[in-house]
């Protein structure tokens, strides 16, 4: 092939002929290089990359509320595993399926009216839009967040409010009365008082000189659920064969520390989406750090302060009083997250563990059986943690916003200087909710106990709730064989 | 035929049927139960504050002997089972009409 190519070459006119050949080839790809630089340039629109600070913060803020949501919902496992733990096992069947149906029966509530009575625009005492989540706009306020997004987190709020409740009832409660609270807690209460302190136009939220501030709920949800277990407790009595420590009786043992146990950590998980997330915003970065470690910090307080304050009393290691101090220092904690110090962190929570023990104390001293030490844990801290906002808020941190942190506001407590402003403010506001909760909740308990259906019958009670209206024991195989199955 | 009842504290079952089978016994049967004697329950504590339980856990032992072995394994088991603290338990012991072996038929002092 080279020597028929060098032959032709030495031929004069075959080198024109290659030449020419060669010319018209590179001719066409020149043309065509033309084409495709100078077309686009005549018929094309220019492209540029989307601007970088608008489209990823609505995201990713809308995606940290989320998870913030899914790790509050978790917390419904925790409440069972904590209430079922802290009872008997007559009546683990019913505790379970109280949960799960209230978690159910709220997610309706508060998509029909709940939402719209609490995070709609209305007056001062409800909100009056997004019936049935009609009408709402694309993001919720000025958080950027998708709407649908907060009704979840939200949704996992209030769920919390009724299962809460729950917790001083167990024992003797009849599920159909189990039923009529749940739907007026979830329905009524709970939208309506917690409008007055989140909702858009809440008269709490609005108040001057200082606002009624409460980061993720120590009174809108543990407060409240706290107050409403107790009336419940009241209305209903103590369980059949308590006998209060006046009276040379004691508690009733709790049947699955394990669970309890177990469920308290995963409380404590859950309560990692409950405080961060009420940022709404991981744009503050040092907002959701700071109230991450704020929760940690207040309930590794409340365990050990617990723990050892209830120690020298009887010589014991008290596992299930450990418990509740880690979850008094966590409700606590809930109201003044993001606004002070890992340092006032801890003083809060070693209050609220000893608060829990003396709660139980006043408990058994006005013989009310609370089962699972619902009001201790969540009435009474609620209030301290509201209360506490008034005196450790250093007044470095505003409030948290889309991009990052709104330094406009000032939330100073008394001990940093601010006086007795916010102090007022958090008083006022908690007072109010917890009596608005307290006499609403008795209203409710004692309106349920003449229906006739808030206790059950006292031969179901001796038999156990389980076996009375679930079908059987939580735990066939512990019963006596005496038939083959 | 004697029988042997011993009531004895739970964390005593082990001990004494390595202590049986070195010394040689027909069987034995175990009961969970729950009682008190003079001793009339201890208090415990639940999230803080005391209860009062009026009965502890206990298990009763069953064994069926014949007259000559009554002596040996009741020896035995008081020597296993005691502490010396309150809540020891007690043994009781029974006159048995007759046993019978359910696979055999065999019926009198043989089957035991």
């Amino acid at each position: 092939m080279i020597n028929r190519f060098l032959k032709k070459w030495r031929d004069p006119k075959e080198r024109r002929l290659f030449y020419a050949l060669l010319g018209g080839k590179m001719g066409g790809v020149a043309l065509l290089f033309l084409l495709i630089a100078g077309i686009p340039a005549f018929f094309g629109t220019k492209v540029y990359a989307a601007e970088e600070t608008v489209s990823y913060i609505n995201p990713i803020n809308t995606m940290w509320t989320l998870i913030a949501a899914f790790l509050v919902f978790f917390m419904q496992s925790g409440f069972m595993m904590l209430e079922a733990g802290f009872a008997r096992s007559r009546e683990t069947i019913n505790i379970l399926l109280e949960g799960i149906v209230d978690t159910c029966l709220c997610g309706i509530l508060f998509w029909a009216w709940g939402f719209g009575w609490m995070f709609g625009a209305g007056n001062g005492l409800i909100g009056n839009q997004f019936y049935f989540l009609h009408g709402i706009p694309d993001t919720y306020g000025s958080s950027g967040v998708a709407t649908l997004a907060f009704f979840l987190f939200q949704f996992a709020f209030a769920d919390c409010t009724s299962t809460i409740t729950s917790g001083a009832m167990v024992g003797r409660t009849g599920f159909i009365g189990d039923l009529l609270y749940s739907f007026v807690v979830s329905g009524f209460i709970y939208p309506i008082l917690g409008h007055w302190a989140w909702g858009p136009d809440g008269w709490l939220a609005l108040m001057q000189p200082a606002a009624f501030r409460d980061f993720a709920g120590s009174t809108v949800i543990h407060t409240i659920g706290g107050m409403i277990a107790l009336a419940g407790a009241i209305a209903l009595g103590p369980r059949l064969g308590r006998k209060f420590k006046r009276d040379g009786g004691g508690p009733m043992p709790g049947h699955d520390m394990t669970i309890a146990a177990v469920g308290t950590v995963i409380l404590w998980f859950g309560w990692y989406g409950f405080n961060p997330g009420s940022t709404l915003s991981a744009m503050d970065l040092q907002g959701i750090g700071r109230v991450a470690t704020n929760t940690t910090l207040a309930a590794c307080a409340g365990g050990l302060s617990a723990l050892f304050f209830v120690f020298p009393r009887t010589k014991i290691w008290d596992c299930g009083m450990t418990c509740n101090g880690i979850l008094a220092g966590l409700v606590a904690i809930t109201c003044p997250c993001y606004w002070v110090s890992p340092g006032g962190s801890i003083i809060i929570g070693v209050i609220a563990g000893v608060l829990v023990v003396l709660a139980t104390d006043l408990l058994e001293h006005w013989r009310i059986d609370d089962p699972v030490g619902a009001w201790p844990v969540h009435g009474i801290n609620g209030i301290w943690g509201t209360i506490s906002l008034g005196l450790f808020a250093t007044g470095q941190y505003g409030l948290p916003s889309p991009t990052g942190m709104d330094s406009s506001v000032v939330v100073k407590g008394l001990f940093y200087g601010g006086g007795m402003t916010q102090l007022m403010a958090q008083t006022t506001g908690n007072v109010i909710i917890g009596i608005a909760a307290l006499v609403s909740g008795l209203i409710l308990m004692y309106a349920v106990k003449a229906t006739g259906h808030l206790r059950v019958s006292t031969e179901g009670e001796l038999q156990g709730l389980d076996v009375h209206e679930h079908g059987g024991s939580a735990y066939p195989e512990l019963e006596a064989v005496t038939q083959v199955r | 035929m004697k029988k042997i009842e011993a009531i004895i504290r739970p964390e005593k079952l082990e001990l004494l049927r390595q202590h049986l089978e070195k010394i040689g016994y027909p069987g034995m049967m175990v009961t969970k139960m729950e009682g008190h004697g003079k001793q009339g329950g201890v208090t415990h504590q639940f999230r803080g504050t005391e209860y009062k339980t009026s009965f502890l856990p206990k298990l009763r032992i069953e064994i069926v002997v014949t007259d000559a072995q009554v002596k040996k394994l009741s020896d035995a088991i008081v020597e296993v089972c005691r502490s010396g603290s309150v809540g020891d338990g007690k043994i009781f012991i029974s006159s048995v009409e007759n046993t019978i072996r359910i696979r055999t038929g065999e019926s009198g002092e043989a089957a035991v």
